[in-house]
């Protein structure tokens, strides 16, 4: 069986959530009184690959 | 037709509201195609592929965000962007918004879990950002490889973390409905299920008997492949059986792989807390072995969990159904034979085929029952037929139909067009992000169906049900009576609409002597 320490420890916590992409989700979780962060999340280097390997080459 | 396009420097749209923007572009008057979103390299090199793309296009840089129009005219196309501004969505969060998870982190120290939608090339790599920081995570994006799906799964693991997904639409964490949850009341069930719809479906109805739901954990549709191994509904398990505001637990899943479904046996028959298990697929003398109660379908776990506190569920009986089917039958024309249904939820499209097929036979489909059953154009009904307007042919450059109904809402006409149309069979699927008003929105349609049937000398019957509780922003209870008063046939299940449905068509079957 897993430790599911942490898992109880959100059980009783307030919620705050990162809403990562579409805003409507974030939107949504907003309308039901929850603390929401939104991240406007976008690919790195616009979603060309040839720069991204070549990032992650440079570790960024 | 000539190319308007429209660019946005340094404005950050993101990919549903920009499909909700495309959606409404496509519809309007004088649009031949249409494009909106952010200029990355892959979105610039769709509108190349779409003829969509000009110099203004070509020059736009990836923090831009773009509109193309090929249409009729100038005003054309003003008319199709004054409605996209009109369709523009009130936002409740903050403005303050983040581009990366740890900025985001750093400055929100309290954050505890995130919700994830963002392409499934990258799910495996943004979860795993955010697990590192600590966070429990949702994560709705699919087409996941199943290995990135496994590592994922066992850095939460590693961690003592959730992580629901990917391809998890439904989890109800702490009474807050997540991505496309209904919203349920509280109360002693926790729930864990690879199939969001499943999961939205009992839930349902413990919320409408009064009870409610501890916490509803979805792992997302692939967590009980060998591949995956059933991560995450062990730690579901586990996180029930250790919660102490969950009395008990319900299992919920299609039929896992062999060696998974050996484990989550085991699990299952070592669980300290009463378990309802609804392994669709599985012997029932398998799991009942395990001193599980078992059910058959959704409804039936629905009702064993409630058995469990001295409830039932008032569902109708055969003879309600039949008194139904045989006074819609009445006043129908000869020439109409057939149900055609148009599905929101694929496990409700493959729920109610299951139901109807034994009673009325092959049922035509984009996701059919089997092979022979595949409809050679998704957009031309044969016989009976039953399609899933979610499935990518579909919902191509538009949201999927839960979240936008009207993109059904052309099927629905065509099939009420059709003279051989007996049965129009429909699922209204309530989730918190929109629509808002799924059953108002498609009631004209319906009525028009209706009323032209009535004109060819016969009548059209509309049989739905409606998943979500009304606590949901939309109210079940105010869309079933909007539906009611317009003299829709609104069932308490999907499967009792199956089954309503069925028994219309063999009815009249019947009566015609065919």
């Amino acid at each position: 069986m897993t430790n599911t320490d942490r898992i109880q420890e959100l059980f009783n916590s307030e919620l705050v959530v990162l809403n990562i992409g579409p805003r409507l989700f974030g939107d949504a979780l907003g309308k039901q009184n929850v603390e929401v962060v939104q991240v406007d999340w976008r690919p790195l280097a616009g979603g060309d690959k040839q720069m991204q390997d070549l990032l992650a080459d440079l570790g960024i | 037709m000539e190319l308007f396009t429209i660019l946005q420097k340094n404005t950050y749209v993101d990919s549903l509201a920009s499909l909700f923007t495309m959606s409404v572009l496509m519809d309007s008057a004088g649009i031949e195609s249409a494009y909106a979103g952010m200029a990355t390299a892959s979105n610039r090199q769709t509108m190349e592929e779409l003829g969509l793309a000009d110099d203004t296009v070509r020059s736009a840089g990836e923090n831009d965000f773009v509109v193309a129009v090929r249409a009729d005219s100038r005003e054309a196309f003003e008319a199709a962007m004054a409605k996209t501004k009109k369709d523009e969505r009130t936002n409740s969060i903050g403005k303050t918004s983040f581009v990366t998870i740890d900025d985001a982190v750093r400055e929100n120290p309290r954050a505890n879990i995130c919700s994830i939608a963002v392409p499934g090339e990258y799910a495996c790599e943004v979860t795993k950002q955010a697990l590192n920081k600590g966070l429990h995570c949702i994560v709705f994006s699919s087409n996941v490889p199943l290995e990135q799906e496994r590592e994922m799964k066992e850095l939460a693991r590693e961690k003592g973390l959730l992580c629901m997904g990917p391809d998890c639409g439904v989890a109800n964490i702490n009474g807050v409905a997540f991505v496309l949850s209904s919203i349920n009341n509280r109360g002693p069930f926790g729930i864990c299920g690879a199939s969001g719809c499943g999961i939205q479906h009992v839930a349902a109805f413990l919320h409408e008997a009064g009870s409610g739901v501890s916490q509803t954990i979805g792992t997302g549709g692939n967590d009980l492949k060998e591949q995956v191994g059933g991560i995450s509904m062990m730690m579901g398990i586990d996180a029930l059986e250790n919660d102490p505001d969950t009395d008990y637990i319900i299992v919920i899943s299609r039929k896992p792989a062999d060696s998974v479904l050996q484990t989550l046996l085991v699990r299952i028959s070592q669980c300290k807390k009463p378990v309802v298990a609804c392994l669709m697929g599985v012997d029932r003398s398998l799991v009942e072995a395990t001193g599980a109660l078992w059910a058959n379908d959704l409804d039936g776990c629905a009702q064993q969990a409630l058995s469990l506190i001295g409830k039932e569920i008032a569902f109708d009986s055969d003879e309600t159904l039949t008194q139904m089917a045989r006074q819609a039958v009445e006043g129908m024309s000869p020439q109409q034979k057939y149900v055609r249904g148009i599905y929101c939820g694929g496990t409700y499209c493959d729920e109610v085929m299951q139901t109807m097929q034994p009673v009325i036979g092959g049922i035509h489909s984009n996701c059919p029952l089997s092979p022979e059953l595949r409809l050679e154009d998704s957009r031309v009904s044969v016989g009976n037929t039953v399609v899933d307007s979610g499935e990518e042919e579909f919902t191509r450059g538009r949201p999927h139909p839960t979240l936008e109904p009207t993109m059904r809402l052309p099927l629905i006409a065509k099939e009420g067009e059709d003279p051989e149309t007996a049965v129009i069979l429909l699922d209204f699927i309530l989730t918190p992000p929109e629509h808002i008003d799924p059953a108002g929105v498609t009631l004209p349609v319906l009525t028009k169906a209706m009323e032209a049937a009535r004109a060819r000398g016969g009548k059209i019957a509309v049989v739905c049900s409606v998943l979500g509780t009304d606590a949901d922003l939309q109210n079940a209870d105010a869309q079933r009576q909007k539906l009611r008063d317009a003299g829709v046939y609104v069932c308490r299940s999907n499967r009792q609409a199956g089954q309503l449905a069925a028994k219309i068509i063999q009815m009249k079957k019947e009566r015609d002597g065919r």
